[in-house]
Formats: structure tokens, C-alpha cells, sequence
């Protein structure tokens, strides 16, 4: 709470420019997610098999991920896009990209060759180098979105008094 | 305040996960049930449309199973060069390639149309074997499944593999 008192004339320049940023980087996170959950939704046993090439869960669990998991995506991609409950769903997207690169990365060090399954199953293979970068991209961009919410929060808490 | 806003953030996605969880699973409710059972899945027939069956997808430890009793025949769809390089063992090679040019009557004749049949590749991300095992059962054969492991599950796993021969 240390800048709450503090003046907010200084900032304004930064926050002109980082509101429609975060804004626009908000939506396009969660338009990509949607499109993840879609692909996926339609064809879930072969989403059940890109979960189960990584070899880390049960038999069943593999079948559990691949049918939630895309609901999740869904869920916070929409709300994102529609900017309500943003910090939740923004939380929830870093906390699976964190998963995701986890697993890619115990792909690599078990020298798996398989599809990362982030998008759409089958077809050309995603080396899961560029998969864990491209992850990298979308943590770094829901840390982002967080940033400006908790700006925005910040703001708001500050100039209620006056 | 912070403690508060804490909770009700976490309440919040307590809830995103809940809702997603209860939607994604009511969605897939029969795959998933048939997945409970250890059955292979269904849902890949229940989504094609009528007249187009597809090979029913089978785990590591039923291929196992009925590798060991020798109760099914396993056909590999991968290329003659791959077969030869390591299958699994007892499998027979049919390449999709040669099935797709002359479908699967050579082997017609030597496999009995109610026999079980194990089509497998090179795992998840490879298609082959259903290809193959749709290709098998236009031909006729009633009891087709896809080991959608394939070949890499199979020797990971340390099961019995064979090289050379085709």
C-alpha cells in the first residue's frame, strides 16, 4: 500500500498510453484462448491423447484434462475478452501456462518426441521448445494484464477520497 | 483490505475452475464414463456420422493383454522401413500407403473377418493406424481397435519388440 497516499500527476503520461495496451493485450490473450479451448472442445479424444503422449498422468486422469481443461481455457479466454472478473481469469491463465511450460519442459528433459496439443490436434508437430517459448509469451501477457488491474485498482482506491 | 481482496480473488477463481469443471465434464460426460470403465472409448463412434465406424481406441495394458493370449492380431501401419527397424513383437506389417492402393486384400485372405485387430504407429500424434483401421473395417473386419500409444508406449514401456522382417 506504500503509493496509495502518493500523488498520481506523474504517472498519468504512463497510464494513457498503458491503459488501451493493457486493454488490447487483455483481449488478445483471451481471443487466443478461446480459439485453444474451441479446437480442443471439438475433438477431446484427441486432445485426451496429445495429454497422454506426455506420460505424466493416469489413464483416466489424461481423459479428465482433456475434458476440462479446454472448459477452463474457455471460461477465462471469455472473460478476458469481455474484461469482467479480469484478475481472476488472468490468474487462472498464468497459473496454466505454468503447467503447461512445466510439463513441455519435462518433456524435453525425458527427450519426448511428441505434440505439445496446445492448439489444434494432429497435423504438423509443434517442438515443445517453441510451444515453452510461445508460453513464456502468454504468461508474460497475462502478468501484464494483472499489472494493469492492479493499476487501474490502485487509481480507483486513490481517487475515491477526493 | 489486502486479506480481503485476497479471499475474494481466490473465491473467484475457486469459482471459474468449479463452473469450467462442471461444464467441461458434463460435455464429455460419456467419454468420460466409458474412460472410468476402462472401456475403450466410444465417442469417436458416436460422433462420426452413420456408416463411417471407427477402430475403438484400446490402452497399453488391454493391447498387452491380448498380445500375450494372442487372442488379437497386431498390424503395424507404419512404413515397411520402420517395421523393420522395430515393431512390436508378432505384429504384421501393413503399411496405410500399400492398404490405400489395394485395400487390404492380400491380407484379407490370410485373416478371418471376425478375428480381433490391433492397429497401432508411432503414437498419439501420428494418425495411421486409424486410417488404417478405418481403411480395415470398410473391408469387412467387424473387431478393429486403434493402441493409440503406438509403437513408442509399447517399447517404453519394456514390452516384447522385434526387428527386421516384414
Amino acid at each position: 500500500m506504500a503509493g496509495c497516499g502518493a500523488p498520481h500527476s506523474d504517472g498519468w503520461g504512463m497510464n494513457k498510453v498503458r491503459g488501451p495496451l493493457s486493454a488490447a493485450v487483455r483481449v488478445i490473450l483471451g481471443a487466443i484462448f478461446i480459439y485453444a479451448a474451441l479446437v480442443k472442445i471439438a475433438d477431446p479424444v484427441a486432445f485426451a491423447g496429445s495429454v497422454a503422449a506426455y506420460q505424466i498422468l493416469p489413464y483416466f486422469g489424461n481423459y479428465l484434462v482433456a475434458a476440462v481443461l479446454p472448459f477452463l481455457e474457455l471460461s477465462c479466454g471469455l472473460l478476458l475478452v469481455c474484461g469482467y472478473r479480469v484478475r481472476g481469469g488472468a490468474l487462472i491463465i498464468a497459473g496454466m501456462n505454468l503447467v503447461f511450460m512445466a510439463a513441455l519442459a519435462s518433456a524435453i528433459v525425458r527427450g519426448l518426441e511428441i505434440d505439445c496439443g496446445c492448439f489444434k490436434q494432429g497435423g504438423p508437430k509443434t517442438s515443445p521448445w517453441i510451444a515453452l517459448a510461445r508460453d513464456t509469451v502468454f504468461l508474460a501477457m497475462a502478468l501484464f494484464v494483472l499489472r494493469g488491474e492492479a493499476k487501474k485498482d490502485r487509481l480507483a482506491t486513490t481517487k475515491k477520497p477526493s | 483490505m489486502w486479506r480481503k481482496n485476497w479471499l475474494g480473488i481466490i473465491a473467484e477463481i475457486c469459482l471459474i475452475v468449479f463452473i469450467s469443471a462442471a461444464a467441461g465434464i458434463a460435455w464429455n460426460r460419456t467419454l468420460l464414463a466409458g474412460a472410468w470403465r476402462g472401456e475403450p472409448t466410444s465417442q469417436a463412434q458416436a460422433a462420426a456420422p452413420k456408416g463411417e465406424e471407427l477402430p475403438m481406441p484400446i490402452g497399453l495394458q488391454q493391447v498387452k493383454e491380448l498380445h500375450d493370449s494372442k487372442q488379437a492380431l497386431l498390424v503395424d501401419a507404419r512404413s515397411a522401413a520402420h517395421f523393420a527397424r522395430g515393431h512390436i513383437s508378432g505384429a504384421t506389417s501393413l503399411p496405410l500407403e500399400e492398404a490405400r492402393k489395394q485395400p487390404a486384400l492380400p491380407f484379407k485372405v490370410k485373416v478371418p473377418a471376425d478375428a480381433t485387430i490391433i492397429v497401432y504407429c508411432n503414437g498419439f500424434s501420428c494418425h495411421d493406424s486409424m486410417e488404417l483401421g478405418k481403411l480395415l473395417m470398410q473391408a469387412g473386419f467387424e473387431t478393429v481397435y486403434s493402441f493409440e500409444g503406438g509403437f513408442p508406449e509399447w517399447r517404453d514401456a519394456g514390452h516384447p519388440i522385434a526387428t527386421g522382417g516384414v
